[in-house]
């Protein structure tokens, strides 16, 4: 059985000003069932927003791409733009960062729900004001506030708008980029649920990206960890918090702070390396605490280690000596 | 009434404005040394009783204070005293100029808005390629060309083409309302080009600016993943929103727009304001002077009050 | 999201390093635009320093006819008194360029300090001078110029100074906006704390920091001066004594150079004049550019992403 989503080998290239280019996505490759929730981890900078705007066809023009994005195990990216677009929103859907003004502040919010609901053909005239009411309501606003502009909600409430927007044309697929990121942590809890409540009620599957780990732990079922610009770790979310196959991974789930747990969250020493070069050996490899010799000179490739769990480091290559 | 203090606002710093206008119009004209320029009496070819009359209106023996009331008084009632050219009322000559000069700098202004609009979104929109340099290249190449320069070069090169002087052609008797409409606007050609080609350099850098702003907002983002194509994008959410910056910097360019139609009007001979400005240097004409600097004033203030209003009606975030 | 898609450049962290006064050399070094504006500039003040030495033929000397062909012993004609026209853009320009600098720096200083004050002090001095600069700001240049001139006398003291008193509102406010910015960071807030006192705080803090926006709108500014100059001069307004560009003009206009068919009386003045207000303009935007960098790409343009079929495997994939 095919996935739903399927990224093979998906590389992206930026044209740096003064030459040259930097490899901000070094061949991702990742897998989506029909209401699987995959979560996308990493620092900022690791490519994880890159990749998913990658596969969306949402890059400029500075970009180059390269690598196999299937949808229903059809390449839409091989032709480009043309063949990506016609699958925005009604397959494919994103949600993005709260704080960004992703809503046109001088149009009104229903106004702009029924853009996409024409767009694609869905509905028209009061139909769609009748449908964009329903959507508004499954979010949590009230019908009327529709009429009003993106200025006039709070910020919580934008993010419900726009994840009604992008539930408009029933898209299989709802991509969410840092949805929580920049919001009160009250409101972060409510985003968070209701993501959950829709997607269970939809049957959505979720690819959500954020470098805020409770997040993934609370709503997704797998995770991919990025660091700079690859997949180091792949699996089920518990297994990679209990038993985690990468130094990277260990160390940044103890990074994270534990309100009422003892232990002291560590940060990990050092930045992540420059992607405008190639590398020699591991990118992790001089912020690792158990790094060795091989480290430095090949590069590990990402290998299935357990069952539906796959890691991208040495140690995982050899027995017990250097544990 | 959403945004009524933002409009109560932006009126009340018109009006006080144009009271600054005023007092500096008073200022510069009465308070200068010397009765060559206070002296509005001292009309050339006129009676002494016009003289009397005169000095009589706008009190010229009392204090300075009293005269600034009375010359408002005068001002309320469109008395701006005499030309000493014509010894016609100031403000009668002043009617006429502006009268003419109103649809030829429109006429411009309207063009280089379209063209440069036009050319901006263009180059906003081929970022990065000939195309884009190419633009700009020209733009800035107009918008540094002196105003009366481009005049005297359009003259050069279409002379014997198109008219370089006056508003009608004095040769033409009793010509009917179309004849004469033709004539006009064939005299307009030339001015109104030179002011449009002057302005189109700076509205399309203007434009594309404000467009690269535009364009690199997040809800461009959401639009072209909702899967709308470019086009409808620019038109649709860019172009839209683009209006706000473009209105507050064309209403920045108006005194640009003074600027050029004083010097076009002098180079070909159109009978408006602008010329009626430099007339007024030329012949020390103090009066004429006087008048229409402030009726320059008053219309850019005027100008710029409408600007404020348009943006406000077209940003729903203006409420506070 | 809109922070990933920065310049690239700036993820890798390879932020150019750029020393306070030296952002004009380097502007000028690595921006093509701004390096043809500063040689173009360059030139026009050398010929216009050196004119007395190397001017072809006399400032008042009549070589030929009036309005004299072009020729190669007078490669741009000769102006309606028989003057040599190379001769007379070259002393033009030394006035022209004298206004332009001079006005400039009278507005530089009027703006700077206003600016400063303002983003400096803040609170009420802050909206008293803001607000007196918005009603500065609100009555057009040139009329007021033109009526000043025409009541006060030409000549060419007058003119520097009602050029530069009218044209500080931009540098004021662009002076004002860094100065705040300056203002929040933390060794001037130390500083303060330490008790250093307001002038040396300005002195050695602020003013370094605000050194380079306020030479990108000075460069600006001359290309306007040199431009209003030019507009005065042409309606009559110049000093009567001195030859600026905008004086070469109007006397082509004046005394009929077109009807006697002697273009080259008016587009090389007026050339000279569009490409000193270039080269200005040049060179202060690219400054601008530099210190105000687009930090967002482009969500869209004509061209979309490029796509690049699959060579090797992850990271060495080509």
């Amino acid at each position: 059985m095919s996935s739903l989503l399927e990224l093979e080998e998906l590389n992206v290239w930026f044209d740096l000003p003064r030459g040259g280019t930097l490899h901000a996505v070094q061949g991702v490759s990742l897998t989506l069932d029909r209401g699987e929730r995959l979560g996308l981890v990493g620092e900022s900078g690791s490519g994880k927003s890159t990749t998913v705007l990658g596969l969306l066809g949402l890059l400029p023009p500075t970009a180059t791409l390269s690598g196999r994005v299937l949808l229903n195990g059809v390449d839409i990216l091989a032709g480009g733009e043309e063949t990506v677009r016609p699958h925005r929103w009604v397959d494919l859907a994103i949600v993005f960062q709260g704080a960004m003004n992703a809503l046109n502040p001088v149009q009104t919010v229903s106004s702009q729900i029924v853009e996409a609901l024409e767009l694609h053909g869905l509905a028209t005239g009061r139909q769609a004001k009748a449908r964009v009411g329903e959507l508004l309501e499954s979010v949590g606003i009230p019908r009327d506030r529709g009429d009003r502009f993106p200025h006039e909600f709070s910020g919580g409430m934008r993010q419900r708008a726009a994840i009604a927007m992008a539930l408009a044309c029933n898209p299989s697929v709802l991509v969410a980029d840092e949805p929580t990121t920049a919001l009160d942590v009250m409101v972060q809890a409510q985003i968070l649920e209701l993501l959950d409540a829709l997607c269970r009620d939809f049957g959505l599957a979720l690819l959500l990206v954020t470098h805020d780990l409770p997040v993934v732990a609370q709503l997704c079922d797998r995770a991919g960890v990025m660091y700079a610009g690859e997949i180091v770790e792949q699996g089920p979310v518990e297994e990679l918090f209990h038993d985690p196959r990468h130094p990277y991974t260990r160390l940044l789930f103890a990074a994270t702070p534990d309100l009422y747990g003892e232990g002291v969250p560590v940060s990990i020493p050092g930045t992540p390396p420059r992607l405008d070069r190639t590398l020699a050996g591991c990118p992790f490899q001089t912020r690792c605490d158990r790094s060795f010799s091989r480290c430095k000179d090949e590069r590990p490739l990402l290998r299935e280690v357990a069952a539906g769990r796959s890691a991208a480091c040495h140690l995982n290559d050899v027995p017990a000596e250097v544990a | 009434m959403r945004g009524a203090d933002y409009v109560i606002k932006r009126v009340a710093f018109a009006v006080i404005t144009v009271f600054i206008a005023l007092v500096l119009n008073f200022a510069l004209f009465r308070l200068a040394p010397g009765s060559a320029v206070t002296n509005l009496s001292r009309v050339p070819h006129a009676t002494p009783e016009t003289k009397h009359a005169i000095a009589k209106q706008f009190g010229l023996d009392k204090s300075k204070g009293e005269q600034f009331v009375i010359y408002l008084k005068q001002l309320a009632r469109g008395n701006l005293g005499i030309s000493f050219e014509n010894s016609q009322p100031v403000s009668k000559n002043l009617r006429t100029a502006l009268s003419n000069t109103l649809p030829m700098v429109g006429l411009g202004t309207l063009f280089a808005i379209v063209f440069g609009t036009l050319t901006g979104v263009i180059a906003a929109w081929r970022r990065g390629t000939t195309t884009e340099h190419v633009t700009i290249a020209t733009a800035l190449g107009f918008y540094a060309m002196p105003t009366h320069w481009l005049a005297l070069m359009l003259v050069i090169i279409f002379a014997g083409v198109f008219p370089s002087g006056g508003m009608v052609d004095d040769f033409l008797i009793d010509p009917t309302w179309f004849q004469h409409l033709k004539d006009v606007l064939y005299h307009m050609t030339l001015p109104a080009s030179t002011l449009a080609l002057v302005l189109y350099g700076e509205y399309t850098l203007i434009v594309r600016s404000a467009m690269l702003e535009t364009l690199g907002e997040d809800y461009i983002l959401t639009a072209r993943a909702k899967g709308l194509k470019p086009r409808a994008i620019v038109r649709k959410h860019a172009l839209r929103n683009a209006l706000l910056p473009i209105t507050t910097l064309i209403a920045i360019s108006l005194g640009y727009i003074v600027a050029g139609s004083i010097l076009v009007e002098t180079v070909f001979s159109w009978p408006g304001i602008g010329r009626a400005v430099y007339q007024a240097v030329l012949q020390r004409d103090y009066p004429m002077l006087q008048g229409a600097f402030l009726v320059l004033v008053l219309s850019v203030v005027f100008f710029n009050l409408v600007a404020d209003l348009l943006y406000f009606k077209l940003d729903p975030r203006i409420a506070e | 999201m809109s922070l990933l898609l920065q310049e690239p450049g700036l993820l890798a962290g390879d932020r150019p390093a750029r020393s306070r006064t030296g952002l004009l050399w380097d502007v000028i070094k690595n921006q093509p635009s701004a390096t043809i504006g500063a040689v173009i500039l360059g030139i026009f003040i050398v010929l216009a320093v050196l004119a007395p030495v190397i001017a072809p033929y006399g400032l008042h000397e009549q070589v030929g006819p009036v309005y004299g062909h072009p020729s190669w012993a007078h490669p741009l004609g000769l102006d309606d008194g028989g003057i040599d026209m190379v001769t007379l853009l070259m002393w033009g320009a030394r006035i022209s360029l004298v206004v332009g600098f001079a006005a400039t720096f009278v507005s530089m200083v009027i703006g700077g300090t206003v600016g400063l004050a303002s983003g400096y002090f803040g609170g009420r001095t802050d909206t008293v001078l803001m607000r007196i600069t918005d009603y500065f700001l609100a009555i057009p240049d040139v009329p007021l110029m033109i009526v000043v001139a025409a009541i006060w006398g030409p000549s060419l003291f007058h003119i520097i100074v009602v050029i530069g008193v009218l044209l500080w509102t931009g540098t004021a406010r662009v002076v004002r906006a860094q100065v705040m910015s300056v203002r929040e960071r933390a060794y001037v807030k130390r500083a303060r704390s330490l008790g250093a006192g307001n002038l040396r705080i300005i002195l050695r803090h602020v003013l370094p920091q605000i050194a380079p926006i306020l030479i990108a709108s000075t460069v600006l500014t001359i290309a306007v001066a040199i431009f209003d100059e030019t507009a005065l001069a042409f309606l009559g307004l110049g000093d009567p004594s001195r030859i600026s560009l905008g004086k070469v003009i109007e006397n082509a206009f004046q005394r009929t150079a077109i009807s006697s068919g002697a273009w080259w009386a008016i587009v090389p003045p007026g050339a000279a004049v569009a490409l000193l207000i270039l080269s200005c303009s040049m060179i202060g935007r690219a400054m601008e550019d530099a210190l105000n960098p687009r930090l967002r790409v482009s969500h869209l343009s004509a061209k979309g992403f490029r796509l690049r079929p699959l060579v090797g495997r992850g990271r060495d994939a080509v």
